[in-house]
């Protein structure tokens, strides 16, 4: 109990209330600029904080964390560019409804679900941590696998129009993935023997060049008509919105925490699934999804800040980073003089309270400057192209820099820049090769772990899953929503009814 | 954003201060060879702020990873040889050249500071079915090509490790499984992935503590004083006093060429900032063996680092150039 008491410590110390509400908000427009990442601003933050007291240097790291990951919603709503990887299915329904002049409305709801998912992570990080850290635990590396196929077959729903063109499109972001040295055997892959393509290619160059300078070169033939007026008179979503959505949203969290807890997969993987699951259990949305869909918005927002909390657990109960942020985390913990393993939470209780404590309160100053300033954001919006276009240009260049300091990281997004513009223009979806990126390594390396451990032998891998319940679920729902997401089902539907039919006549 | 202005600062003075004696008269770069949060960043980061109070300067640090730590040692490489870039880096570098990772290592380099040392230790899944180290090679011997040991590429600790094994054991026929880095074998160990894994005794201290994971030797010729119920290594197998002490490193080093004075400075204001208390009790506390050599001391032991680790690998058929190739003698038997 009294250890509980440190969930008020920020509360009660107006400096740490202060880091917290700082960090936020900086966090906010960290997240929002494609290309400066949480990860960044964490780890420019451990040099920083370094001679801090422990409590004011995570208060502020905790702060831009929480910022950040819903930052990035905000310039994937306004110019289709998604400040960071989690933000990328915000974009799919979010900017078209920027482009009916609603970005206030997709801006509100956006807010007010990504408080909501944020609470809930924090709400099973508190209550929950031991439990979900056990079961985080018990991943293989098949079971890693199966969940990144899982989110390969994701691309039916990222795929608007031809599904061939978005297989196409997903085949090469895993192909771009697989670029450089393999870390498992540092055999290179791909790389034509050329030096520079040895530490492969950064998926976050790949990301910003393919979302942000194509976004810029497609509105170059639109550089003379007005932009779009917004309307920003209704932001907060009104109750009904919420109630009506809040089933969704605690699925959508669900996935978000178990996502973000799982060591190896974060947030960005976490909000593409919950925007599949939401596509699939909303039988009818007002809007239909791709147009501007609201589930399209809550869906990948609460599960994306869920994710947050999520990340937290194998951090907090077993020292494990559940994701990149959390990981440079422990690495200040480590500094500050704590050891971060299984037993701080036994030693050192008041740490993991007041950790609780500072994500409490840094979504709460995430829903207050999400939702105040959103009359200046707009204004990016009403801005002329060709002045935005520029801008856009700038930070993609700023930002693919940033990332390693590293200049042919510009040149990639450039690349990658150019040659998006020309996919989007033959209806080739964006998303599908982003998520190939991401996964690439995911399914890459744990189906050679899972292979490798069963000594190369598909017959023992075999009898390895389906002797664990959690690798047969996996297995399951992989064949499952194969089945039922391709023209395979329909057909089979069809010729089962018509042999029916014939067998009547 | 801070580092583009910082640099513009830096060229602003450089531009001013040509003429000025004496170091240093700028900010330092300070080149980290891994990421922030890992262990170099952590030894790096905790020592610098002390060796910058007795250098009366200003090391800026910044963490450039990728290619194994190649990326950072070829642009400290790359910059003048005017002690304004500093590498901060581990042992990884002294086999890239067996390993095909690169044509520099740290020859091309001067040692300011070789800061700590760490520890090898083997851990099991707590619910692995021996509890020692005798007790896995007689379940090896008994159950051949059914343990399951975590690795992370060759030239890492495990390969190095396992190699040693190889060569005091004889061949063991196990799987090896590789992992990305020793934290995420590790977190596999405990779900069960991998039965057995080589780690650094720093990142293994608090899971074995907590017991969610076995010790099973200490891979060095005296008790570790954090653990001092796990046996060593050798009380096992005498053949592994020919390897020990071995372990990862930590130093920091300027390029060939650089000025002795420069030199003499960065050493004498490392030298002290590593004795100050508080990096002493992280040290320590991380499980790692403070060291702090400079000079010809800290030469000759990269030199007999370099030669044991790259020949153990070479003999164990990991390597993808001899070391004889860059004239890297084998060490006296």
């Amino acid at each position: 109990m009294e250890n509980f008491l440190n969930f008020f410590t920020v509360l009660t110390d107006p400096y740490l209330f202060l880091m917290v509400g700082v960090g936020t908000f900086a966090g906010v427009y960290i997240g929002a600029i494609p290309g400066l990442s949480v990860t960044m601003a964490v780890s420019i933050l451990i040099s920083f904080t370094f001679s801090w007291e422990v409590h004011p240097a995570i208060a502020l790291m905790i702060g831009i964390y929480m910022g950040g990951v819903y930052g990035g919603s905000r310039t994937a709503i306004l110019l289709n560019i998604p400040g960071a990887p989690s933000a990328i299915a915000t974009a799919m329904d979010g900017y078209p409804m920027a482009l009916k002049g609603k970005a206030g409305e997709a801006i509100g709801v956006t807010t007010v679900m990504s408080f909501l998912g944020g609470f809930i992570g924090i709400f099973v990080l508190a209550v929950a941590a031991p439990f979900i850290s056990d079961f985080a635990l018990k991943f293989q590396p098949r079971d890693y696998m199966f969940l990144a196929v899982l989110g390969i077959l994701l691309v039916g729903s990222l795929s608007t129009g031809s599904l061939i063109k978005g297989i196409f499109a997903g085949a090469l972001g895993l192909a771009i993935g697989s670029v450089g040295m393999d870390p498992l055997t540092f055999t290179p892959r791909l790389t034509f023997d050329l030096t520079f393509m040895k530490s492969g290619i950064s998926f976050i160059a790949v990301m910003i060049g393919m979302f942000g300078v194509s976004e810029a070169l497609l509105q170059l033939h639109q550089v003379g008509l007005p932009s779009i007026r917004q309307k920003i008179d209704r932001i907060i979503p009104s109750f009904g919105t919420v109630k009506k959505h809040l089933g969704l949203s605690m699925q959508t969290s669900t996935i978000g925490v178990i996502i973000g807890a799982l060591p190896g997969t974060g947030g960005d993987i976490a909000a593409l699934m919950a925007y599949d699951h939401a596509k699939r259990v909303t039988k009818n949305p007002e809007v239909p999804f791709g147009e501007g869909a609201i589930e399209g918005l809550v869906a990948p927002e609460t599960a994306n800040n869920a994710a947050v909390g999520g990340a937290f657990i194998p951090m907090m109960t077993l020292g494990i980073p559940g994701d990149a942020v959390t990981a440079i985390m422990i690495g200040a913990l480590f500094i500050h003089g704590l050891n971060p393993g299984p037993m701080l939470m036994i030693e050192k209780p008041d740490m993991f309270w007041f950790i609780v404590g500072a994500l409490v309160v840094a979504n709460f100053f995430m829903l207050l400057f999400g939702l105040t300033g959103i009359k200046f954001f707009t204004k990016v919006v009403e801005m002329p192209r060709s002045v935005l276009i520029p801008l856009i240009l700038l930070l993609s260049i700023v930002g693919s820099y940033a990332v390693n300091n590293s200049i042919s990281d510009v040149y990639w997004m450039l690349g990658f820049g150019v040659f998006g513009y020309f996919m989007r223009h033959y209806g080739y979806p964006l998303g599908p090769v982003i998520l190939g990126v991401i996964l690439s390594r995911l399914l890459d390396d744990n189906w050679r772990r899972a292979i490798i451990s069963e000594k190369e032998d598909l017959g023992r891998f075999f009898v390895g899953v389906f002797s664990s319940p959690l690798s047969t679920i996996l297995l399951a729902a992989v064949i499952l929503i194969f089945v039922s997401q391709t023209p395979l089902w329909a057909k089979m539907k069809s010729r089962l009814s018509s042999a029916k039919n014939r067998s009547h006549s | 954003m801070k580092r583009i202005v910082l640099g513009a600062v830096a060229a602003l003075t450089m531009a001013t201060g040509a003429m000025a004696e004496g170091y240093p008269t700028k900010e330092i770069q300070g080149i980290i060879q891994w990421g922030a949060g890992g262990s170099t960043d952590t030894v790096m980061r905790s020592v610098t702020p002390h060796a910058e109070a007795v250098l009366g300067g200003t090391v800026v640090m910044q963490n450039m990873t990728g290619g194994v730590g190649a990326i950072a040692l070829n642009y400290v490489a790359d910059a003048e040889a005017d002690g304004y870039t500093v590498l901060m880096g581990a042992e990884n570098p002294l086999l890239y050249k067996v390993m095909g990772l690169g044509e520099k290592d740290y020859s091309d380099f001067i040692p300011v500071s070789i800061l700590a040392r760490g520890t090898a230790i083997l851990v099991a899944n707590v619910d692995a079915p021996f509890d020692d180290y005798a007790g896995m090679i007689a379940y090896i011997n008994e159950n051949p090509g059914e343990l399951k040991l975590g690795a992370t590429g060759p030239g890492g600790l495990p390969s190095v490790i396992t190699a040693m094994m190889n060569t005091v054991e004889g061949e063991l026929d196990v799987i090896a499984v590789p992992f990305d880095g020793d934290g995420p074998a590790l977190t596999a160990l405990q779900g069960g992935a991998i039965d057995v894994m080589p780690a650094v005794l720093g990142a293994a201290i608090e899971g074995i503590k907590a017991g969610n994971m076995k010790p099973l030797a200490v891979f060095d010729l005296e008790a570790n004083q954090h653990l001092p119920e796990v046996p060593t290594i050798v009380s096992f197998n005498e053949g592994y006093a020919d390897f020990l002490p071995w372990g990862p490193f930590f130093g920091v080093f300027v390029k060939q060429g650089t000025p002795d004075d420069v030199v003499a400075s960065l050493q004498a204001a490392y030298h002290e900032g590593a004795q100050h208390e508080d990096f002493v009790a992280l040290m320590d506390g991380r499980g790692f063996t403070l060291m702090n050599i400079s000079g010809d001391e800290a030469q000759s032991f990269l030199t007999a680092w370099q030669q044991n680790t790259a020949w153990l690998l070479q003999d164990a058929g990991l390597t993808q150039a001899s070391p004889e190739d860059f004239g890297i003698a084998r060490p006296a038997e």
